[in-house]
């Protein structure tokens, strides 16, 4: 087997509140093989929110041993930890995370500003993005001339711009309706199928199902 | 992040909220506008002074009688009677002196046909033309054979000659100086007035025919003397004051019954005066540029705040923290950096209108707008590094959680 695109050992993530620790992860162990699909399930406050901020270097583990793509985590500073989310990670929120009276195009076009590309072809490129996702007709309008199901497009158009070896979903149909939902749950699928990594964190047990693994969070532990 | 990305992303955010952006420019607008137009308007009074000073006589000398002492009394300056013609015939044989010329003086009353008026009958050369710096406007000045055959000629003042309905046509007419009949040579052009004693109002007549009719005796009221240059200035008073106290019988060190007055002194003393005035007002529109600069801080402040979110996506898709630090600076640097230039534009309009309505002309020094655009730079920085480095700092966590 190889190397895995994400190896977290033991890892654990403690809040210190001054009178009080509390451990939002504890001794957690997760492997995600390049290709794979895997679902984080849990309800709210089980600690799913924290794995994610690791998993998408927005956050150190305090205790354990988090590798990306061969990079340990835990020995870079914030530019490291800002570098390797720039080339390695693509999100996806919840509430779609768009920059506001800003266009579609330029919103796709941003991540690729912080690796240094050049404007012209950071445009060509959110450009295509964009038009892969059926958004062709909507590059120049702001996010709220679009719907949510729209937005989320494009917040996955901007997520994989880059070519990311992850895509990092984060309730990526929680305030989506039902149709919309399923739009972004096929969408996702097909880019999996396509050879994308994906890690999706949802409470929605019907959500997690389109995944090809499942893994469950409860009380900052990894339970079967 | 290169510098033209940062300025785009500036501008675009700037022209996303224009009301504000102007709002927050018009401190700077104001401050820069102030310093720019206040120090024209130091330099233009300091020019328009300087040049009415030069006006006065270029590189002059004048020697005044000194004081009479009555017992143990001593008069005022110019009181006593110790200049004679001779020493100022003296003086025109000294090295350095371009034009020397004494001057006698009366009050007298004038008639030319119907007008009549009283005014300054000054004896003395044609070449008080020249030590004055006077132009003649019609005829010629006094000439050497008018003084020598103590003639009744006269050159007037232009606000005399105005006075008395004298015009172009008037050389060759004759007037009436305290009775006499006097045949007019030249009108001199107007200099306009230095306090409130006119230049302009006044006669000239050769100084033996003022002693011959007014004033007996070889005595002057003062000589005025034209050095050749500006850097001669010093010996040649130092000339004149050996030549005098030797002609005077003074001995080294004794109190001398003359005075030298220098114009070179007086200029000095004038603009060092307007210059401090230059820098007093430049000062106190400094503080306005500083109100502006907090104004900028302020704004800047809450937009970090407003932005928090923008902050964290903008972190999570890969920023670094110096990449939300140079936004932010370049932010509060493009609206500081407009407003100055902004500001230079109004600075400059203001002091050429000023400059046209106080009469001294358009003062342009280009070095003022640019410490004022460096001035409004620095303002950029200093208050736009704080905001800048608040946002840098947000925990994209916290960033992205914020509503």
């Amino acid at each position: 087997m190889s190397t895995p695109l994400i190896e977290l050992q033991n890892v654990s993530r403690i809040y210190d509140l001054g009178h009080i620790q509390v451990a939002a992860l504890q001794g957690v162990d997760l492997d995600v093989q390049e290709g794979e699909f895997l679902a984080i399930v849990g309800p709210s406050g089980s600690g799913k929110s924290t794995l994610m901020n690791i998993v998408g270097c927005l956050d150190r583990p305090t205790a354990g041993t988090y590798t990306l793509n061969g990079t340990p985590v835990a020995e870079l500073d914030d530019d490291g930890l800002a570098r390797l989310r720039s080339r390695t990670i693509g999100f996806v929120f919840q509430n779609y995370n768009l920059l506001p009276r800003t266009s579609a195009l330029e919103n796709v076009a941003t991540p690729l500003l912080y690796q240094g590309v050049s404007r012209k072809d950071r445009l060509a490129r959110a450009g295509a993005a964009l038009e892969r996702l059926g958004l062709g007709d909507r590059v120049n309008h702001v996010p709220t001339e679009l719907s949510g199901g729209q937005q989320q497009r494009v917040a996955i158009a901007r997520a994989l711009v880059t070519e990311p070896a992850l895509l990092l979903a984060d309730e990526p149909t929680g305030n989506l309706d039902s149709s919309s939902g399923a739009d972004v749950i096929t969408l996702l699928h097909e880019l999996n199928a396509a050879g994308r990594t994906i890690v999706m964190i949802t409470h929605d047990v019907d959500v997690a199902r389109v995944a090809s693994r499942q893994v469950h969070v409860r009380d900052g532990r990894l339970i079967a | 992040m290169k510098a033209m990305e940062l300025v785009r992303l500036a501008l675009s955010r700037l022209g996303s909220s224009r009301l504000r952006a102007a709002l927050t420019m018009l401190g700077v607008i104001i401050g820069v506008a102030s310093v720019v137009s206040l120090v024209a308007v130091g330099q233009g009074a300091t020019s328009g002074i300087t040049k009415q000073l030069q006006g006065l006589g270029t590189n002059l000398l004048t020697v005044n009688p000194g004081a009479t002492t009555t017992g143990f009394t001593r008069g005022a300056a110019g009181s006593a009677s110790t200049l004679t013609i001779a020493d100022a015939q003296a003086i025109g044989g000294l090295d350095g002196v371009a034009a020397v010329e004494p001057e006698t003086s009366t009050s007298q009353f004038v008639v030319a046909g119907t007008q009549n008026t009283t005014t300054t009958i000054v004896g003395t050369t044609g070449a008080y033309t020249t030590v004055r710096n006077f132009n003649v406007w019609q005829g010629s000045t006094l000439n050497g054979a008018a003084v020598d055959a103590t003639l009744n000629e006269a050159v007037l003042g232009a606000t005399t000659a105005d006075d008395l309905g004298l015009g172009a046509s008037s050389i060759g007419s004759t007037i009436k100086i305290g009775g006499l009949p006097f045949r007019v040579v030249g009108i001199l052009q107007a200099k306009g007035s230095t306090g409130p004693t006119s230049q302009d109002d006044q006669i000239l007549v050769p100084y033996t025919t003022v002693e011959d009719h007014f004033v007996p005796g070889k005595t002057v009221r003062s000589i005025g003397i034209s050095v050749a240059s500006a850097g001669q200035i010093d010996t040649v008073k130092g000339e004149i004051t050996t030549l005098l106290e030797t002609r005077h019988g003074i001995a080294a060190g004794g109190t001398n019954d003359f005075t030298i007055a220098d114009q070179s002194q007086l200029l000095t003393t004038v603009s060092s005066v307007s210059d401090l005035l230059t820098v007093l007002l430049a000062g106190i529109a400094s503080i306005s540029l500083l109100v502006g600069g907090i104004g900028i801080m302020n704004i800047m402040l809450v937009s970090v705040r407003e932005r928090t979110r923008e902050i964290g996506i903008r972190k999570a898709i890969g920023a670094r923290g110096r990449d939300i630090l140079a936004q932010f600076l370049v932010e509060a640097l493009v609206l500081s950096l407009l407003g100055g230039l902004i500001g230079i534009a109004i600075g400059v309009g203001a002091s050429y209108l000023i400059g046209q309505l106080a009469g001294w002309g358009f003062v342009f020094n280009p070095i003022t707008p640019l410490v004022a655009v460096l001035f409004s730079l620095l303002v950029g920085i200093v208050f736009g590094v704080w905001p800048a480095r608040q946002a840098a700092r947000l925990d994209p966590i916290v960033a992205l959680r914020y509503e």
